[in-house]
């Protein structure tokens, strides 16, 4: 069945830099906000944007993604014509590879993308949180008439260096693009999210694909080599939130804004509901003994310590005695009693047993030496451990340990 | 295809009248409680937790919500291609009017019965809550090659008009006599409307007690039959509750407030599953202070909240007190609004500074969508 556009969700990335976080998931299945994982995002978008056939790109340690994706029924994407379907690479009549790049997991799946002879091609990332109406884009895109159309986020000039600059002329038309420049000349990041002319993607991949030179990734060859060509590349300027969450910092940050009152960033707007799949869970109890403030706090928690400034994701327990502060503690996993918790990332099922201390107060450790502290998923921290600023726990820690 | 051993009934209709300002507008199988569930989610989760995925809805009136929160079963994993869920109104043959009692009612889910081809079918009535382990009443059942087998829990102290059958059995579990008594003091071992009954005895005895006018399953066929019939009891040790009066209804709701009914209620083995909405995690603010409460997803929480049960997107505003509510989906209560004892339907709106205070033993209810 022909389709207008299909949408193609780079979902295969390691996430490395988010460390213990991503040892057994994939970026895009980190959980977020409290009941979402940050495939969510995309996902909803694209539901909600009217786009109804969604290919996922997976790679790296895809197991828990499919089944979080499954059928595709809570974006209402399990559709009879088009839907979710999940791209891992596959062998063909001779070989196969794995993806070697964002430019190269597409060009693999072509004839994915041809089934539906669409007109148009939206590449998305499983990187970001944000909420966009992918339709409004596809529509610039229509009327300027362009080879692609890259969304751009205008970033503070001190932070441009971080991210893929788009040096634009007057209308908005690209004539350069700068991977991570040392003196940024413009401030309009890449979000990574393309809508392709199909046959102006098809031809170009192709012949990137013929480059032994080439690493195969839209921003550092794809769209260079269109710009060369002479293509015209238009930027579509994207106002709203939008976070990058590839770090522990930015995933803390990304998580501590929904509880920022002047963070324009609102989950329960039911004109653009963001969907998840949900658990069977029991309501929250929150018991006389528990002093909750300024937080967010998901089915099935059960807290009679403090929490404050934090997000609570399902099934977590929070002890009588223990504090959450300014931290994430991920599903299912448990405070005891007397520990304390503070600028912390708590991944999911684990223990921080009786009286132990994770993370640091700013104002406690020395100028330069804050970080946010994370501790991986199903360990067990031993009653009375510590874990200073900054610091990864990847395995148990016995009682009393220090990190 | 595969034959399901065992098919379920819900009764969704059931005792309506007992629970009238929530089943106005509802059946009491839709009836919310718990923060985040209806009353069928129980039926239909201790259903599927036992392997039971042929399951009918027997509905007369009112079943619009419950048509809603069913859909197409999907959240019970009941969207099958064998079996899977079935609402089953009112049947009307020629010149037959409405049904109004249990038999007749049952009738009309004749041919629901005949086609299940189970051996057992199990009988539940919608206006009960608890996580029923019927694999093992099933076991039991088929062990003891009973007819028909209750499930009972041991009551102390009963009053209701509804007058629960409540029977003696002797020590191989089998019921010996069986009375309705509207009150009773001390213990006494009381049937909360869910039963296991072998097909083919109930199929006969059904078109048997529909034909002479019978009304009541329990008192005009188990309780007439028990010398014939091999009729068992099985004890639930865990929580239950039957919601036949707006008492009952409150405190069911507050009992969840107890570890120990949550912990027997929201088991790992045995969930209850529940439509899912896309609510975000609930948001407290900066000034909020809560105490001993079920709070589902969706609230956003500024004022101070003790001793309840709020279902999803109930939003509690600044220096607003609610203690000892029950707030249904959606509720909001406005800036330094006082409520306490008072159950709101779903959608109702509490003002700013408006004061509601019920009491204990009388717990004031408002009407869906009221704005007061």
């Amino acid at each position: 069945m022909k389709k207008k556009c299909v949408a193609m969700l780079l979902a295969g990335g390691q996430g490395s830099r988010l460390g213990v976080l991503t040892e057994k998931i994939a970026k895009p299945a980190v959980p977020y906000g409290g009941k979402y994982r940050i495939i969510d995002f995309p996902l909803s978008n694209c539901s909600n944007s009217g786009i109804d056939t969604v290919g996922i790109l997976t790679q790296y340690k895809p197991l828990e993604l499919n089944d979080y994706v499954g059928s595709g029924k809570p974006w209402d994407l399990d559709r009879i014509e088009g839907g979710v379907h999940i791209l891992p690479p596959y062998q063909g009549q001779k070989g196969g590879d794995w993806y070697k790049g964002t430019a190269n997991a597409i060009y693999q799946n072509l004839e994915f993308i041809e089934r539906y002879d669409p007109e148009l091609v939206l590449i998305l990332s499983g990187d970001h949180i944000y909420k966009m109406d992918y339709s409004e884009m596809i529509k610039a895109h229509e009327e300027s008439g362009a080879a692609c159309t890259i969304a751009v986020f205008e970033v503070p000039i001190d932070e441009a260096s971080r991210f893929g600059i788009m040096n634009t002329n007057p209308d908005g038309s690209v004539y350069e693009f700068e991977e991570k420049p040392k003196n940024p000349k413009s401030q309009l990041a890449s979000m990574g999210i393309y809508v392709f002319s199909r046959d102006k993607l098809k031809k170009y991949l192709t012949e990137d694909d013929n480059n032994p030179d080439s690493s195969n990734d839209f921003g550092k060859n794809v769209i260079p080599l269109m710009l060369s060509r002479g293509e015209k590349l238009m930027t579509y300027r994207f106002g709203g939130y939008w976070k990058d969450v590839g770090t522990v910092d930015s995933l803390w940050d990304a998580n501590l804004d929904l509880l920022n009152p002047n963070i324009n960033f609102d989950l329960s707007d039911k004109s653009w509901r963001i969907y998840s799949r949900g658990k069977a869970m029991p309501p929250q109890y929150i018991s006389d003994t528990a002093k909750v403030e300024n937080s967010l706090i998901t089915d099935g928690c059960s807290v009679a310590g403090k929490v404050d400034f934090s997000i609570l994701f399902e099934n977590v327990t929070v002890e009588e005695g223990a504090s959450v502060e300014y931290s994430l503690v991920m599903p299912g996993s448990v405070i005891k009693s007397g520990a304390k918790v503070r600028y912390s990332i708590i991944s999911e099922n684990t223990v921080i047993g009786e009286n132990a201390t994770i993370g640091e107060d700013p104002t406690e450790v020395k100028p330069g030496e804050f970080g946010i502290a994370v501790v991986g998923g199903n360990l067990k921290i031993g009653k009375g451990a510590r874990v200073t600023a900054a610091k990864t726990v990847s395995k148990d820690m016995e009682g009393g340990e220090v990190l | 295809m595969r034959t399901q051993a065992v098919a379920g009934i819900v009764f969704a209709n059931s005792h309506d009248e007992n629970l009238e300002p929530l089943t106005r507008v509802r059946s009491m199988a839709s009836v919310p409680i718990g923060g985040r569930f209806r009353l069928i989610d129980f039926a239909l989760s201790s259903f599927v937790n036992a392997g039971i995925t042929n399951v009918g809805i027997l509905v007369k009136s009112n079943y619009r919500s419950l048509m809603d929160h069913i859909e197409n079963g999907v959240s019970w994993d009941l969207d099958r291609k064998i079996g899977g869920i079935r609402i089953l109104p009112p049947f009307n043959e020629k010149g037959m009017r409405r049904y109004e009692g249990y038999i007749e009612a049952l009738y009309g889910a004749i041919d629901f019965i005949k086609r299940c081809n189970s051996d057992n079918v199990v009988l539940y009535d919608g206006c009960v809550v608890g996580n029923f382990d019927l694999t093992s009443a099933i076991a039991f059942h088929n062990e003891k090659q009973a007819d028909v087998t209750v499930l009972y829990k041991m009551i102390e102290n009963y009053r209701n008009d509804i007058g629960a059958m409540t029977f003696s059995y002797n020590l191989e579990g089998r019921i010996t006599d069986a009375a309705f008594p509207k009150v009773f003091k001390g213990r006494a071992a009381t049937s909360f409307g869910v039963m296991i009954f072998k097909r083919d005895v109930l199929l006969p005895l059904l078109k048997n007690a529909y034909e002479m006018g019978l009304k009541h399953i329990e008192k005009d066929v188990i309780a007439e039959n028990l010398s014939s019939l091999k009729v068992y009891a099985f004890e639930h040790k865990g929580f239950a509750a039957v919601m036949d009066s707006e008492d009952a209804y409150c405190k069911a709701n507050m009992a969840l407030l107890m570890r120990e009914v949550r912990e027997d209620l929201f088991t790992k083995e045995r969930p209850v599953y529940t439509k899912i909405r896309d609510d975000m995690p609930t948001r407290y603010g900066l000034s909020s202070k809560i105490g001993n409460s079920f709070v589902a997803d969706g609230c956003v929480i500024e004022g101070t909240v003790k001793n309840s049960i709020l279902f999803r997107g109930v939003k509690i505003s600044k220096g607003a007190v609610v203690e000892n509510c029950i707030l249904m989906q959606g509720v909001t209560v406005g800036e330094n609004a006082n409520v306490s004892y008072v159950v709101s339907d779903k959608n109702a709106k509490i003002g700013k500074g408006i004061r509601i205070n019920g009491k204990e033993n009388k717990y004031i209810f408002i009407e869906k969508d009221k704005i007061m």
